[in-house]
């Protein structure tokens, strides 16, 4: 995602990342893997219940977690792509996504 | 007892130990994020069936056709020793699709209320903030012009 940032902003695209790890969490990430784009805490789940995404004793303790999930979202806030992954060892790539952000026009 | 030279050598137990080092072995592609990545999980099955039935066939022409192959032992030694990365390619595949339905989630076509969440520092940020002009509040390089689109990407977290 990081390598390719360049492309998405060429293409108009912010990536923004959202999980219900803390920021200080959050903020070890970004900064173990380099990560320069927003990533977003939804601590108490509202965010990932509102969006019908939780994934009830997911997490490695047990902990309420995001199921993994992609929205391309536009300027009026709809929704013009969505991927939701069958298996959580195959991520979204890059490509479609780039691929998705450049039908935008 | 027979002579053990005139018997054929029984190759499919360690081919059916090969497949399901190979069905393992599809876990440890998934890191290095190769373009079929969507393939492995499947690719994975074929290989743990592959190996079942390579280790069946072993077995069986060990004892049930022992007048002809060799190896009642190994086949079963090395049939224990493949049930193991059979065992753990079942057990994450079945754990990896553990997903709950997303069939409520906002579909394309639909609008999403906005939501204002903490980013890394701590400092607010709403979905609106977002999709406008200025800077985001991250260590991300400054986007002076609006963006056309946010990509929303929500992950399982950092462990």
């Amino acid at each position: 995602m990081e390598k390719r940032l360049a492309e998405f902003q060429v293409a108009g695209v912010r990536p923004v990342a959202i999980s219900v790890d803390a920021p200080e969490v959050s903020r070890d990430l970004a900064h173990k893997a380099g990560y320069t784009f927003p990533i977003l805490s939804d601590p108490d789940t509202a965010v990932t219940r509102r969006y019908h995404l939780l994934h009830t004793g997911g997490g490695p303790d047990g902990h309420d977690i995001a199921r993994p999930a992609e929205f391309l979202v536009d300027s009026s806030k709809i929704v013009r792509w969505s991927n939701f992954t069958e298996d959580v060892r195959v991520r979204a790539r890059a490509d479609e996504m780039l691929a998705a952000a450049k039908q935008l026009r | 007892m027979p002579d053990a030279t005139e018997r054929r050598r029984n190759t499919a137990p360690w081919w059916g130990l090969l497949f399901a080092l190979g069905a393992i072995g599809c876990n440890v592609a998934f890191f290095v994020s190769p373009p079929l990545q969507g393939a492995l999980p499947w690719l994975s099955v074929l290989f743990g069936v592959l190996a079942l039935a390579f280790l069946a066939t072993g077995l069986r022409r060990a004892f049930g056709r022992a007048h002809v192959y060799r190896g009642k032992v190994l086949s079963v030694v090395l049939t224990v020793i493949a049930l193991f990365p059979l065992g753990l390619t079942a057990f994450a595949f079945v754990k990896a699709r553990e997903l709950p339905s997303s069939t409520a989630a906002p579909q394309v076509g639909q609008r999403i209320p906005d939501f204002t969440l903490s980013d890394t520092s701590g400092k607010p940020v709403s979905l609106d903030q977002l999709l406008a002009a200025a800077p985001s509040a991250s260590t991300s390089q400054s986007q002076a012009s609006a963006p056309k689109a946010v990509l929303l990407i929500f992950y399982r977290g950092y462990w």
